[in-house]
């Protein structure tokens, strides 16, 4: 709690944050016309109270041993992380027009290429297993670091997503923070109508976690809630964020696209709207 | 009863004879030996402590051991992160399982990002009596297609300890395939090569046999056959299957004499395939051929059963090789 490397921002300058990778979103995806804006815009609250609140991250040092971990399971959301990586310090922020081009790190399903990405998911089910390895290892070796894991709803439909479940559970993992991202979207549609997995939280309660339902937007219940979790010592914790695909563009949100369009006057027009 | 002339095994000082010492559970005691010197080390498996050596392990060193239970994808990933952190996993389960059965976790987080995690997969090919399920007939070619994963199968009991005291040395990911329980006591523990190189069990007049793991035993009784119709066949054991000894391999071939691989795998993608692919490239001519499994599914039976019926005895590898001489 006391690292040098956590900055603790709270309320408007929280929120200026996040604002600020919405911005970077839009910008990063607007040249190629289309990408995954809706899921960069709904997880930026989260991220921003990551990475400017909750996290110890050294971006002078993104392999610093102290650090928090962050892993990007959907790591299609990539264009959320560089934004982070970059408003945070670990990259130039220019740096984010390589976006998506040819050669570059910043590659659109985010790749441990680009030093800050703890490893390269996209490939679902993956990301909280990894967590966990990394959790036992820090456990065993008394680090006070925790590993914090960004899942999909839609992710959940992956069934080592469980095998991780029961596994951190039984361990008693109480350095890692699961964030699911339930923004009820996945690509062919609503993740209720591909396959409806129920009552997702009595899931993860049967599974042994302490479970928190939160609003993904509201900066004040997103750091309560990973307050929380780093209280609850006995074992993991998961916070089932409702977020909303698009948030805080007003033409985009709540569409529910998988790879969403992104013409150039949306853009411009997104852009006025989050730089007002 | 014809006694047979021992087979002296080149640069090692020890013979072979039909009906050589075994040494059991040299894997296990072996893992455990390294742990002990080296506290990075940590053992994961998935509900085959017993089946893969690794409970004298678990009994010794309880906090580094960790069972995940019957989840390879989960236990790939875990062992990736651990390694992530700092950690040499040992990951230990069967063949099958740590290959096909969890092959994209294989790819993504432990090949991939180079991760320092050491895989080792039980009963290859025909030695297990469980048919398809159990029996990794297609491990090599999965693995070796990986960049930067090491692939490799010891021959011999007594190669075990320094071959996995090489892997740990190797920083980045690996896979052994190793027959379970017993394996003979065929050459010193010092003759074993870096990983990359071959050995030369035995110089060749008439060609040579390339093999690999339990393969190698059956290629030496296969000598003696050969040996009886005057056909002096060399024989190399390929435990390191890659990085090969491509070296080795080339002067070999380029001898031009005949050259049989044979290993117990599928012809398809393994050590045959890639003495093959070495020879096309290099623009010689030679007689060459794979023996392994013919591109078939086995089926659940005892091991002498399923070697003799799917090709793999001493006897096919002793009629292909002299078929390669012209001798047939």
């Amino acid at each position: 709690m006391n690292s040098p490397h956590r900055l603790g921002l709270e309320g408007a300058a929280l929120a200026d944050k996040a604002l600020r990778l919405r911005r970077h979103v839009v910008r990063m995806v607007a040249p190629i016309a289309e990408g995954y804006v809706g899921q960069g815009l709904g997880a930026a609250d989260i991220l921003a109270a990551l990475y400017f609140n909750e996290m110890a991250f050294d971006p002078e040092n993104t392999a610093w041993e102290g650090r928090d971990r962050f892993i990007l399971s959907p790591a299609h959301y990539g264009v959320g992380l560089f934004a982070a990586l970059a408003e945070r310090g670990a990259l130039p922020v220019q740096e984010l027009a390589q976006y998506g081009v040819d050669g570059s790190p910043l590659e659109i399903i985010a790749s441990e290429r680009l030093p800050g990405v703890e490893a390269t998911c996209g490939s679902l089910g993956m990301g909280l297993s990894v967590g966990v390895g990394m959790a036992l290892t820090l456990r065993r070796r008394g680090s006070a670091s925790r590993v914090y894991v960004l899942i999909g709803d839609g992710e959940m439909q992956e069934g080592e997503t469980w095998e991780a479940v029961m596994c951190a559970a039984a361990f008693k993992l109480g350095n890692v923070c699961a964030i699911v991202d339930i923004n009820d979207m996945q690509v062919d549609g609503s993740t209720k109508s591909v396959m409806d997995m129920g009552d997702i939280a009595a899931k993860w309660r049967a599974f042994g976690w302490n479970t928190i339902t939160v609003d993904g937007h509201d900066l004040d219940a997103l750091l309560a809630a990973f307050a929380a979790a780093r209280a609850h010592v006995e074992g993991p914790t998961v916070l089932l964020a409702d977020t909303i695909p698009g948030r805080g563009v007003t033409a985009l949100e709540g569409r529910k696209s998988h790879f969403m369009k992104l013409p150039p006057d949306i853009a411009a027009q997104a852009l006025a709207e989050l730089e007002g | 009863m014809t006694v047979r002339a021992p087979i002296t095994i080149a640069n090692s000082g020890a013979v072979w004879r039909p009906g050589t010492a075994v040494e059991s559970k040299a894997y296990g005691r072996a893992l455990l030996a390294l742990a002990e010197a080296d506290p990075r080390i940590v053992c994961l498996g998935a509900d085959l402590t017993g089946p893969t050596e690794t409970d004298l392990f678990r009994d010794t060193l309880p906090d580094r051991f960790f069972n995940i239970g019957i989840a390879e994808a989960n236990l790939m990933c875990v062992a990736s992160g651990m390694a992530r952190s700092g950690d040499i996993p040992v990951v230990n389960t069967f063949g099958v399982f740590a290959t096909r059965r969890s092959f994209d976790q294989v790819v993504l987080q432990i090949a991939y990002p180079r991760a320092n995690v050491k895989l080792v997969g039980f009963m290859p090919g025909l030695t297990s009596p469980g048919g398809p399920t159990h029996q990794a007939t297609d491990d090599v070619a999965l693995m070796r297609s990986l960049p930067g994963m090491v692939v490799v199968e010891p021959a011999c009991g007594m190669h075990v300890a320094p071959l996995l005291a090489q892997l740990i040395a190797h920083d980045g990911p690996a896979y052994m395939r190793i027959k379970r329980g017993d394996l003979p006591k065929l050459f010193t523990p010092d003759s074993l090569p870096p990983l990359g190189k071959a050995q030369v069990v035995r110089p060749g007049r008439d060609g040579w046999i390339i093999a690999s793991g339990v393969m190698v035993t059956l290629a030496l009784e296969a000598l003696d056959a050969l040996a009886e119709q005057g056909i002096e066949a060399g024989l190399v054991n390929v435990t390191s299957i890659k990085p090969l000894d491509t070296a080795l391999i080339a002067s070999l071939a380029a001898e031009g004499k005949p050259l049989l691989v044979a290993e117990n795998h599928s012809i398809i993608g393994g050590l045959g395939s890639a003495v093959a692919e070495l020879i096309a490239e290099s623009g010689l001519s030679l007689r060459f051929a794979r023996l392994g499994i013919d591109d078939v599914f086995a089926e659940g039976a005892g091991a002498p059963y399923l070697f003799r019926t799917y090709g793999l005895s001493p006897a096919a590898i002793a009629q292909r090789f002299a078929g390669l001489a012209g001798r047939s």
